[in-house]
């Protein structure tokens, strides 16, 4: 097989296949529906003196290649059911299980390796890395995962063409558009196609072209690829495009 | 004030591991300039003291180059009395043991005087023994003390020397003088007031005639100490005395003694306070990378002040401020610090300086207003200079950039030319004073060269780290995610880095470069030794140092050395101390044909320098030292005057030797020409050299059992010889090691604390790693990995600008601090080994910062 060599990673012409091969066959469905369970989860911080309920006692779940919205005000607690639904975060209450395992029963690293495997994460600020290069930063849930530089760097040439960035690849993330950040950030979130998408505001910091551009290509990667996708907004347009949407106030689901 | 408070005094506190290093770099740093401060102070007090002490209340004293005053010349000196009172005095360092003991020794001042003319001059005050031991005795009457003194054997010593050897009134004990042991009685006991108290209480008093008995210096005496009468004014009658004195004995007042000392070892004051401002310099980056630190993870803050109207100046003020109030601590810290880390240097220096220069005890002065005030001001000033460009940023910061936090550390590929010329220019500057000769005998330019290099090679760090960024990606791809990693972050922190690694570079450099220097050094002197030291057996009475040499190899003893069976050929060697310029000399003798046929002197010039010296036996010429040669100006063929008991007297320069044994100044004289001009004294030592087919340990035991009964002297081989030789000189360094141990230790701290400082501001973006899967062993090893990739960098360069220092070193600061050419030799051992543990301390540094990115969890990155 022939290969060039761009920004540090082997690159190869045409894409391949890289579903994990880790511990995947070891997190068997309850149901089969359900990649993702959120089972009576409460989460509650300490700041300072006073004990704030960001999440109380939500019950969600999403079934595999499903798009779900979660719409609510600033401070609904959005952020943190998605905090809690990506494995970022454990619940005071409740259980979360994906791919209908327990993720109380997963210890830090066990939870860290969940997340490279099969969960992948947009921010509303990007959050790349401002010290690799955009090639580096889609392919890092590769490399961390051990793969081979050579099939990472095909992968990463596959991603990038796909979200519009091949010409970027070189380019540092300070040295992109909003726009050009967020499709960056998307194609690190799915390079390892993951089962779910976190997506915390992703349009939040783009103009509206820019919003609606990376809105069709979440939409398109989750057609193609059945990636399930939970994405958090107050923008009913951006819910609009989500097949299913679920309403936040105060910490709970509710009725609209 | 309420805005420092809030602003810059809750943040240092806030900040308490960063504040806490920066303060102890700082302390450490001024803590060590106060000990080589103290250090020199002490070895230079010490002897002051003493002669304070043992001067007592001697106004002036007359004395005879190098041999004292014969009495016979005394009677002439009758009409020193118009002037005031005049004592006689013998003036000796000896050995003193315990008779039932076969100790080497305790070197011992001691005084020979004429107790009746010398009492006004000095206190003694006698303490009873047993009973009323403590209790003073009283004052005693001249003539009860006389009459402790009259007997030939009595000797008075202090209590302090006999509660330390269990010695008591009336116990026995031995004086150590050349080859003789002089059996002596305790007679009484001084307690701690007048010369009893220099020298720990190794002070000694006899009666001058006992004394001159004691120490074979019969028929003369050291000085005539002179005590001016009312009304007498000391600078003219010192001027009267001078005039009127015979050819040969010169007078002078007692303190100029110490002022030859200190002449004598400012050259290495000087280098030890010179070596001691690194470990401060490398305190100072510290600050800067603490108020670096402090601007730029607090940019928005500094953004928010400046919107709400706080003007630039008063920014600048808050982070010189921050500056000053560490540098204050650290200079509260490290002045009594100092106190405490000199009694370590005055143990390291003082061997040193009672092996090549003069015998005192240096004790450690207390850490008093003078050291606090220069911890202050030295300490303060520094700092705030260290701090001023970081400040000066966080002042010209707009209150947009600030707020925005505009990113001011990424240099992808801005390479920094500017920085390769200035460091070109700094270099040329260092070649251009290498070549510079020295200022009033000290290498000042030398030592600016050496700031130049120094400062070149601060400025090409940012350039070598830049480097980093241009290694080949195939490196990453065989070392992992984390190499790329942490190559990434290096890269994107270079400015910041380049501070705590230029300081890293500074210490490493300055340890390669006294490494190379001393290695090399210690090489010329093996091959010098090897090469001069041809005798097979050397001969020496009991003394400890060639430092105040008295008594001499007996005609017994050399008669039985001559006369034992396997010996070719026998050399004495004589030295005595001569004032030449401001300072002292050693005149030594030696018997030229003996050395000529038997020994190998390394001549410097002329070419030819055996047959120069073959044609300077007999003859008022004399062979010199390399280091009297540069430190004086004198050439082969010059004509150089020495004084002499007959008068100033001239000697032609017939060759240069090379001679590291002092960097006094060497000027040696055929035997017979010593004799003429000075005395006919016993050889302090003798070098013996045997028949080819003579076993010398054989010898040597044969040597020791004939003149057992004689004398009692130290026989040396060649090959212990030579090993004493390495043994001193390894002592003698020992003092440099430890400063630069000091500067490496302190500059890991800084690599610690910039490590930590980046680990922390990165915990957003390895909040980021963690989530896209990085586990915290990946973090963990990005971290050692960025602190390897460091020390690799700092070694790499330390490495280089080593090499150029120790160039400087070798070829300019030493020859001329100490007039000797030193033969260049890589100890390469010594530095694959010294490389290996600081790259090995370098990633331990990184260890905490690593553990702290590992220890991160998911929980504590959440708010990030």
């Amino acid at each position: 097989m022939s290969c060039v060599r761009v920004e540090g990673m082997w690159r190869r012409p045409t894409g391949g296949s890289l579903k994990p091969t880790v511990s995947e066959s070891s997190v068997s469905p309850t149901h089969p529906d359900h990649v993702l369970e959120a089972l009576d989860v409460s989460k509650r911080y300490q700041r300072g003196d006073q004990a704030v309920e960001a999440v109380r006692g939500v019950t969600l779940r999403v079934r595999a290649g499903e798009r779900l919205a979660v719409v609510g005000p600033s401070g609904c607690g959005k952020s943190t059911l998605l905090h809690l639904c990506g494995a970022m975060d454990r619940p005071s209450e409740g259980i979360v299980r994906f791919n209908g395992r327990d993720l109380h029963s997963l210890g830090d690293d066990g939870l860290t390796r969940l997340r490279r495997q099969h969960v992948g994460f947009v921010f509303q600020s990007f959050n790349l890395l401002p010290t690799l290069t955009v090639a580096q930063n889609i392919g890092l849930p590769l490399l961390l995962g051990d793969h081979a530089e050579r099939s990472a760097t095909a992968a990463v040439e596959v991603m990038a063409e796909r979200v519009g960035l091949s010409s970027r690849l070189d380019h540092f993330p300070q040295q992109l558009s909003g726009g050009e950040a967020q499709r960056a950030a998307i194609a690190r979130a799915v390079i390892h196609e993951p089962v779910v998408l976190i997506a915390d505001e992703p349009t939040g910091n783009l103009d509206s072209e820019n919003g609606v551009r990376v809105l069709e290509l979440l939409v398109a990667l989750n057609r193609d690829s059945k990636t399930s996708i939970v994405l958090a907004t107050h923008d009913e347009y951006v819910a609009a495009r989500m097949g299913r949407v679920v309403h936040m106030r105060d910490g709970q689901i509710v009725n609209p | 004030m309420s805005l420092f408070r809030w602003f810059i005094v809750r943040h240092v506190r806030r900040e308490r591991l960063r504040s806490a290093v920066t303060v102890g770099g700082v302390a450490i740093g001024i803590a060590v300039v106060v000990a080589i401060r103290l250090a020199n102070e002490a070895s230079v007090r010490g002897f002051e003291t003493a002669l304070q002490a043992v001067s007592g209340q001697v106004s002036l004293e007359v004395t005879s180059p190098g041999v004292g005053v014969a009495e016979d010349r005394l009677a002439e000196l009758a009409w020193l009395r118009t002037f005031g009172r005049v004592s006689p005095i013998i003036d000796s360092d000896v050995l003193i043991r315990p008779s039932d003991t076969n100790l080497r020794g305790e070197l011992v001042r001691l005084l020979g005087v004429d107790i009746l003319r010398d009492r006004p001059f000095r206190e003694y005050q006698l303490v009873d023994d047993d009973a009323g031991r403590g209790r003073n005795a009283g004052p005693m009457t001249t003539q009860e003390f006389l009459s402790l003194l009259t007997a030939p054997d009595a000797i008075v010593l202090t209590r302090a020397f006999a509660d330390r050897h269990g010695l008591t009134v009336g116990s026995d004990v031995e004086l150590l003088v050349g080859d003789r042991e002089v059996p002596l009685v305790v007679h009484a006991l001084l307690g701690d007031d007048g010369p009893a108290q220099v020298l720990d209480g190794n002070f000694a008093l006899m009666d001058i005639a006992a004394a001159q008995l004691a120490l074979g210096r019969l028929g003369a005496v050291d000085r005539v100490d002179i005590q001016l009468g009312d009304g007498q004014v000391i600078d003219r009658a010192e001027r009267e005395i001078s005039d009127r004195l015979p050819q040969g004995l010169s007078v002078q007042r007692p303190d100029r003694r110490g002022a030859q000392v200190e002449t004598m070892l400012a050259a290495f004051h000087f280098n030890l306070t010179a070596l001691s401002y690194i470990a401060l310099l490398v305190g100072l980056f510290l600050v800067y990378n603490a108020v670096t630190v402090s601007v730029i993870s607090r940019r928005a803050e500094i953004g928010m002040l400046r919107t709400l109207g706080t003007s630039r100046s008063t920014v600048l003020w808050l982070f010189l401020g921050e500056a000053l109030s560490l540098a204050l601590v650290g200079c509260v810290i490290g002045a009594p610090l100092g106190g405490v880390l000199a009694r370590a240097a005055v143990r390291m220096t003082a061997s040193t300086v009672s092996t090549f220069w003069v015998a005192a005890a240096a004790t450690v002065p207390d850490v008093g207003v003078g050291e606090v005030g220069l911890s202050f001001a030295i300490g303060v000033p520094l700092a705030l200079a260290a701090a001023f460009l970081p400040a000066y940023e966080a002042a010209r910061l707009t209150p947009l950039a600030a707020i925005r936090g505009e990113p001011d550390l990424l240099v992808y590929d801005r390479f920094p030319r500017r920085y390769v010329w200035s460091a070109l220019v700094l270099f040329g500057v260092a070649g251009l004073c290498a070549l510079q000769p020295p200022v009033s005998g000290l290498p000042l330019y030398g030592l600016a060269a050496a700031l130049a290099v120094v400062g070149g090679a601060a400025l090409l760090v940012p350039v070598a780290l830049s480097v980093l960024q241009r290694i080949p990606r195939s490196v990453d791809r065989r070392f992992g995610v984390e190499v790329m990693l942490a190559r990434a972050n290096l890269g994107a922190a270079i400015r910041r880095l380049a501070i705590s690694v230029s300081a890293l570079v500074v210490s490493l450099a300055m340890m390669v470069a006294i490494a190379i220097m001393i290695g090399s050094f210690r090489e010329t002197v093996v091959y010098w030794v090897g090469q001069t030291l041809q005798a097979d057996l050397f001969i020496s009475g009991a003394r400890r140092s060639p430092v105040g040499d008295r008594g001499g190899i007996s005609v017994d003893v050399e008669r039985a050395v001559v006369e034992y069976s396997g010996v070719t050929a026998v050399d004495g060697f004589r030295s005595i101390n001569v004032p030449y310029g401001e300072s002292t000399i050693i005149v030594g003798s030696g018997r030229f044909e003996v050395l000529l046929a038997h020994g190998n002197l390394l001549f410097k010039s002329p070419p030819d320098g055996r047959r120069a010296m073959a044609a300077a036996v007999g003859q008022p010429a004399v062979v010199v030292s390399e280091s009297f040669s540069l430190r004086y100006d004198a050439q082969v063929g010059d004509r150089i005057e020495l004084p002499t008991p007959g008068g100033p007297k001239g000697f032609n320069v017939a060759a240069v030797y090379f001679d590291y044994s002092s960097d006094r100044g060497l000027v040696v004289m055929d035997e017979a020409v010593f004799a003429r001009h000075y005395d006919a004294r016993r050889p302090s030592g003798l070098s013996v050299y045997l028949h080819e087919d003579i076993d010398p340990r054989v010898a040597r035991e044969e040597i020791l059992a004939s003149v057992g009964s004689t004398g009692r002297v130290f026989v040396n081989t060649n090959a212990a010889l030579r090993r004493q030789v390495l043994e001193v000189f390894d002592s003698t360094f020992a003092i440099t090691y430890a400063l630069e141990a000091i500067a490496i230790f302190v500059s890991m701290f800084g690599v610690a604390s910039t490590l930590l400082t980046l680990a922390l501001e990165r915990r957003r973006d390895m909040a980021m790693l963690r989530l896209v899967g990085a586990e915290r062993r990946h973090l963990r090893r990005m971290v050692m990995v960025e602190a390897g990739l460091l020390g690799f960098v700092s070694l790499g360069m330390g490495l280089v600008v080593g090499l150029a220092l120790s160039l400087i070193l070798i070829f300019v600061i030493n020859v001329q601090s100490f007039g000797w050419t030193i033969q260049f030799h890589l100890p390469i051992m010594f530095l694959v080994q010294s490389s290996l543990a600081i790259l090995a301390a370098t990633i331990l540094a990184g260890l905490y910062p690593a553990r702290l990115a590992g220890g991160l969890t998911m929980a504590d990155l959440r708010e990030e």
